[in-house]
């Protein structure tokens, strides 16, 4: 018996049902393209509606301090680097290139598994640091109005807050983020070494 | 080429290559319309630089690369594979059994293999993979004492 005739033979025997149509493929690539496109109309949408929302609370307010103004665009900073990388545009540089040989093709994964791991840092501490110098910022002349007490309780219970997000909730939120892409990068090395060993 | 001749050439093809890596139907089945929908995404742009072959094997074994990513689904391992079916003849035991060896083996082997019994040529499998030609022909040999051992021990 001719052992590799008959891998071939059995290999091509699995029963396939019915090709579905290619029709199915039309439909579900023009869903996609749509369904991308709405996110990302969305996600536009809501970024502009929070930041006119924060302009018309700061022009209704009429503060007089620059601290209040500067306080204002940082926290806009904030959000729109919370999210970036969400963003379909930024998304896309993490696409890879499906047409290139395997090997390539892990290559660039891992590549570009560490830079996005690098920028969901990066962006978040900078969410951080813009979100509680603002907040600082803007506060410093509704501040002045209040009693000594009542300045010292609003300032303590805001650096306790930001103390709060800075020790705890931020460098959670990073190992969470980076658990996860480092589960996939440790695999996707695991399989990568596949390649260039040939002694099982 | 048309994209209609394409999926009707290179369907089963590919199918049969998801197959070999996650020895799953339905799931192979999605990883196959993933890999049509990349085709007719990009055809516009394909120059013929390789054939259209070793292109389309290209996406479809990254697309089952990519499955590492999205490993939300069960392992295959778990998966209830030995269904006993009294109707069941010899060689369909046989085939999956084939499948159940090849999925059970390294995901760069399994792309290998499958192209293997797909007919594909070695160089064009080095090509697909990224691999030389004589790594690649080291590699089928081992796969197929591997598979073959098995079969032996399947048989009796």
């Amino acid at each position: 018996m001719n052992i590799d005739n008959d891998f071939k033979g059995l290999w091509k025997k699995q029963e396939i049902s019915a090709i579905p149509s290619a029709n199915e493929i039309f439909e579900k690539a023009s869903k996609l393209k749509r369904k991308t496109r709405n996110k990302m109309l969305l996600q536009n949408i809501l970024l502009i509606c929070t930041i006119v929302f924060i302009v018309f609370i700061v022009s209704i307010s009429q503060p007089q301090m620059i601290t209040t103004k500067i306080g204002a665009l940082l926290i806009i900073i904030a959000i729109i680097s919370y999210v970036i990388p969400s963003f379909s545009v930024i998304k896309d540089i993490f696409k890879n290139n499906l047409e290139s040989s395997n090997a390539n093709f892990l290559d660039q994964f891992i590549r570009l598994k560490h830079k996005q791991e690098f920028l969901q840092k990066t962006l978040l501490t900078i969410y951080f640091i813009m979100l509680s110098i603002g907040l600082f910022l803007y506060m410093i002349e509704y501040a002045q109005m209040m009693s000594l007490t009542l300045r010292i309780i609003v300032y303590g219970m805001s650096f306790g807050w930001i103390a709060f997000n800075w020790f705890y909730i931020r460098p959670h939120t990073i190992k969470k983020q980076q658990s996860a892409i480092n589960e996939i990068i440790d695999k996707l090395k695991k399989v990568n070494e596949q390649m260039t060993s040939l002694n099982e | 080429m048309t994209f209609e001749e394409i999926y009707k050439t290179y369907w089963q093809k590919v199918f049969r290559l998801c197959m070999g890596y996650v020895n799953n139907r339905d799931w192979a089945k999605d990883i196959t319309q993933e890999t049509f929908i990349t085709v007719w995404q990009q055809l516009p742009k394909f120059r013929n630089e390789s054939s259209v072959g070793t292109w389309i094997f290209r996406i479809a074994s990254n697309q089952c690369l990519r499955q590492i990513e999205k490993n939300k689904r069960l392992p295959k391992v778990e998966l209830p594979f030995q269904i006993e079916d009294a109707n069941q003849t010899d060689d369909e035991h046989k085939v999956q059994f084939l499948y159940k060896c090849i999925a059970e083996l390294q995901e760069i082997d399994r792309i290998i293999i499958s192209l293997e019994l797909e007919d594909i040529k070695q160089s064009e499998i080095a090509s697909i993979v990224g691999l030389s030609e004589a790594n690649i022909r080291v590699k089928i040999h081992r796969i197929k004492e591997k598979l073959t051992e098995k079969f032996k021990q399947y048989e009796y």
